[in-house]
């Protein structure tokens, strides 16, 4: 300190001059501020940090025209610098002289006559004064002046979309980026902002047909953001025909964007986007890239097109292994899929032989095979095999074995829906006192496979062979949640069945599930008033029941308390 | 019970009874010795939203009911009846019987900044909206559904044949009453619900005589003042606070964009506004920039004000004195003191903007602006709550209603009501 105070002492001064003048400001105090400023710029006319402070301070004081004649001398000392020229600038805005303000901008771009910041700061100080139409003209005489369709394109994009032109504010981007691809993201990000009603305008302004690759990708990334997958995979295709050097990474930020989307839609898209960067990449990037795409492609339910991206390519290494078996089992060819995964390379990893052998013998008990199904999971000891164990075991009857492998799997395995299932049938076969019922397993099974009607007829028989307090009420009540989701004709039976459970009644929580689930039938089918005394019965006469909550939404709903959800 | 007289008479009377309690006098309200539900409004309770529809129904079937401000975050106190236990359960409120244990609540209500306040009139509830405005369009509507409280919704027919006189509360919601559309002419033009919204505007000011929706909406805003004037309960949120006073201000001078009355607006329209007229703002500045969805400088937050935009905080409820102040207490009575803040078209109210005399409910410490006010007006009073939705602080155009079943402890929403109850608070009789 001692040394910097030697080799120039005045710096040192002027900075513990100016402190308490920032503290003051920040304090709000800023008439006390603006004098500290004063002192600082008497001693030191082109003290920069002095001048922004008494920009900000006297703007507050409305005290502006002070500050003019400071500016003019710091200027006149130093005609070079840029932060005195915006700073001049900024002051004739703020004293709102638009006229001296052009001269001065003027003035400044004669003697820089390459440069675009006398036009920058000129525009600028008249938009921060939401002087919009004055702006425009300031950014539109540099680009005339200066000539080039890009130049001050990004300055001109801001202020439009400040004043609300967003069509205008997209073909000011579209000429920004092509001028300078480093702003790619920063115009899409702003351009998503857009409200609603004007993204269909934005988007024909950056998808015409004379706009540049890199705006027309702009484009496509604005449509991702607004969730429009397909519109978006439009938009970069034909940028994509004859791939220059900017196409790889476009490609890869689109297809990383679109991994943000949930939709069928969405993941077709990706696999669409990863397919075509795989095909750019070196081998080994896009090996693994295809076989991203399939699995995308099969989420979003184009088997064609994964198909086409499998048999496009030979993989020595194994990598679309996965895929391929993925698409078979799909397809439903199983014994050729089970063939493949026997035949796997060794490249295929542990994870993908264990997802592969679970959604296999998910597909051999769809056709009802159970034994092959339990084959097919093999030796498997993870969590995942373990709960299908229990569905094989359930489906065969097998009631005790079926509630251990449940509980062996615990509550976290596969995903929340599987989980959740388990969860409710463990809640039911908890009622069942029987440690076996061949007849309940093969309703179970057929409702499984998807054979509803006959699996309501089956849950019934079922169900009339188990005492009333020992799991028949909560096997009718899973017939009638069956029933009432099929709808239809089936409505009636849905009806008797959640009749016969009320009318039982009793402790478990079958009776109110089933005055519930009766009250969610009348309402679907606009039959509110006729819904509000069960939904009342219900809260009522099961105060502690867990449905309660779910009882009074619906109930709202029914009154029309709470809109439609 | 004139509606109005309350307002002033119940602060002289609770004075009165604060200096006579010193020497030895009980409080000027009794309160009833019988088997009571209290509905506790702290923490314990599982839906405040609908403990006001239950005590809205209790004095609405003429039993009598109390608000016992400040006690365990504003609780009601209702009889036990079991009607109302049996509605209780319905709805999911929390109720507790009391009957001696009443004995130490009004001891501690006596003995701390709490009060009793009886209520006893169900106010007649009308909230301005256009003919098929869903129940979901404002956040009012959404908690006087949720709540249980009957409403009827008038508009500009209804308010300029005089309608209003058969109301004792009138809500005023995203209306823009300078008659442009809520500036979003220009943004959304060519979007269906802005054709028909102009349409309808356009056939109501013909059918009513006016030359433009600008000339109709400020001869609405005249009768709504004209109605709180005579003794009416106004509560107005988000566009409708600073609009109706824009309005008012501007009886006289062109405020409105070409696009809604056919005239470019008046270029001196600032210097001609007669804030003599408005009910809570003076001296501001119109926003001239018909693409710009903002009126004026009234509001803090300018939510479509591009680089004026400002950032969502939270705002403090104010703590009266239930004693001296209970129109202000009532108001207030939250179980929350500090709430995140929300947007609307007017989001706050800058505080440099505030007439002299206006009452701050709550504020954004540090903040240059104000978010809940109030005030008198002739016989009535107006109450001023900034932002759209409380339980959606970016609510956008389009976007889903809000499920209140989702929100029963919302504090922002017990603001609107506690302002649906305060009309039914009973003016104390003097002790002569």
């Amino acid at each position: 300190m001692i040394l910097l105070a030697l080799a120039d002492p005045g710096r040192v001064a002027r900075g513990q001059a100016i402190g308490p003048g920032f503290e003051l400001e920040r304090a709000g105090r800023y008439a006390d501020a603006a004098s500290v400023y004063f002192t600082t710029v008497r001693s030191d006319p082109t003290n920069i940090p002095a001048l922004l402070g008494l920009e900000r301070t006297l703007f507050v004081l409305n005290r502006m025209p002070e500050l003019l004649p400071l500016v003019q001398t710091a200027r006149a000392r130093q005609p070079d610098s840029p932060a005195l020229r915006s700073l001049e600038l900024r002051v004739y805005a703020a004293l709102n002289q638009p006229d001296s303000l052009e001269a001065i901008a003027r003035r400044w771009a004669a003697s820089a006559p390459q440069s675009e910041a006398p036009y920058r700061e000129w525009g600028l100080a008249l938009a921060d004064r939401r002087m919009w139409d004055e702006a425009r003209h300031a950014f539109l005489t540099g680009r005339r002046i200066l000539g080039g369709d890009g130049t001050l394109a990004l300055e001109l994009a801001e202020l439009e979309q400040r004043a609300g032109n967003w069509e205008a504010s997209a073909a000011e981007w579209a000429r920004a980026v092509t001028r300078s691809p480093d702003v790619g993201p920063n115009a899409a990000s702003q351009l998503a902002d857009a409200p609603a009603p004007l993204h269909d305008r934005v988007v024909r302004v950056l998808t015409g047909p004379a706009v540049s690759m890199r705006a027309r990708r702009i484009g496509a990334e604005v449509l991702l953001t607004w969730a429009q997958p397909t519109a978006a995979w439009a938009a970069i295709q034909p940028t994509l025909a004859f791939p220059d050097t900017e196409a790889p990474a476009a490609l890869r930020r689109f297809a990383d964007l679109a991994g943000a989307l949930t939709t069928p839609e969405g993941h077709r898209v990706r696999g669409l986007a990863l397919a075509r960067w795989a095909d750019m990449v070196p081998w080994s990037l896009g090996a693994r890239a295809r076989a991203e795409a399939v699995r995308e492609l099969l989420d979003g339910g184009d088997k064609v097109a994964a198909r086409r991206v499998l048999e496009a390519h030979s993989d020595p290494n194994g990598i679309a292994q996965a895929a391929l078996i993925q698409l078979l089992i799909a397809d439903s060819q199983l014994d050729i899929a089970e063939e493949r995964l026997s035949a796997a390379p060794a490249t295929l990893t542990a994870d993908d032989r264990a997802s592969l052998r679970l959604a296999l013998a998910k597909a051999r008990v769809a056709r009802g095979e159970l034994d092959r199904a339990a084959a097919a999971l093999d030796d498997d000891s993870s969590v995942a095999a373990i709960a299908q164990r229990g569905w094989i075991a359930l489906y065969r009857g097998d009631l005790k074995s079926a509630m251990e492998a449940f509980r062996a799997a615990g509550p976290y395995a596969l995903d929340r829906a599987a989980a959740t299932d388990r969860t409710a049938m463990m809640a039911m076969l908890q009622r069942v006192q029987e440690e076996s019922s061949p007849e309940l397993g093969a309703a179970l099974l057929t409702l499984a496979r998807g054979d509803s009607v006959p699996a309501i007829a089956a849950l019934r028989r079922a169900a009339a062979r188990l005492p009333e307090q020992g799991g028949r009420l909560e096997v009718l009540l899973l017939a009638g949640q069956v029933a009432a989701q099929k709808g239809g004709d089936q409505e009636p039976t849905a009806i008797a069945l959640f009749d016969e459970i009320v009318r039982v009644g009793g402790e478990g929580a079958a009776p109110p599930a089933a005055e519930l689930e009766w009250a969610r039938l009348l309402v679907r089918d606009g039959r509110s008033a006729e819904a509000i005394p069960h939904l009342e019965h219900l809260i009522l006469t099961y105060p502690n029941s867990a449905f309660v909550p779910e009882a009074r939404r619906v109930l709202e709903r029914a009154k029309g308390a709470i809109p439609k959800s | 019970m004139k509606r109005r007289d309350f307002v002033k008479a119940v602060g002289r009377t609770v004075g009165l009874s604060v200096g006579a309690g010193v020497f030895g006098f009980r409080p000027t309200v009794r309160l009833s010795d019988s088997p009571s539900l209290l509905i506790p409004m702290d923490d314990a309770q599982s839906d405040h939203l609908k403990a006001y529809g239950l005590t809205y129904k209790a004095i609405q079937a003429g039993l009598k009911a109390e608000w016992l401000l400040n006690y365990r975050g504003g609780s009601f106190l209702i009889p036990d009846l079991d009607a109302l236990r049996r509605d209780a359960a319905l709805n999911g409120i929390r109720t507790e019987p009391v009957d001696s244990a009443m004995t130490s609540v009004r001891g501690e209500i006596e003995a701390n900044n709490m009060d009793a306040v009886p209520l006893e009139k169900a106010p007649k509830v009308a909230v301005y909206a256009p003919p098929n405005a869903a129940p979901w369009d404002d956040a009012v509507t959404m908690a006087l559904q949720y709540a249980g409280i009957p409403f009827t919704k008038i508009w500009d027919g209804e308010v300029m044949n005089g309608g209003l006189k058969d109301f004792d509360w009138l809500h005023l919601h995203h209306e823009d009453f300078t008659g442009q559309y809520s500036k979003f002419f220009l943004i959304y033009s060519g979007m269906s619900w802005l054709a028909e919204m102009v349409q309808r505007n356009s056939d109501m000011a013909k059918r009513l005589g006016f030359q433009t929706v600008p000339d109709l909406k400020k001869a609405v805003a005249r009768s709504i003042r004209g109605y709180v004037e005579n003794g009416g309960f106004l509560f107005a949120m988000c566009t409708a606070t600073e609009t109706i006073d824009l309005a008012l201000a501007a009886h006289d001078v062109d405020i409105a964009a070409t696009y809604a009355d056919g005239t470019p607006l008046d270029a001196d329209a600032d210097a001609k506004l007669d804030w003599r007229q408005a009910f809570a703002f003076m001296s501001a500045h119109i926003e001239t920039n018909p693409l710009v969805a903002s009126f004026s400088d009234i509001d803090g937050h300018q939510v479509n004000g591009g680089a004026r935009r400002q950032p969502l905080g939270a705002f403090k409820l104010f703590n009266f004195s239930a004693k001296i102040d209970p129109v202000p207490t009532m108001l207030v009575q939250d179980h929350r003191q500090v709430i995140p803040d929300f947007y609307g078209l007017t989001t706050s109210f800058t505080r440099n903007r505030l007439k002299p005399g206006v009452t701050i409910l709550a504020e954004e410490e540090g903040a240059p602006w104000v978010k809940y006010i109030h005030g008198d007006l002739g016989k009535g009073t107006w109450t001023f709550f900034g932002g759209h939705d409380p339980e959606d602080p970016q609510h956008q155009i389009g976007d889903p209603p809000t499920d209140l079943s989702l929100h029963p402890h919302s504090p922002g929403y017990r603001l609107i009501l506690n302002n649906v109850l305060f009309p039914a608070a009973k003016k104390r009789e003097l002790k002569t």
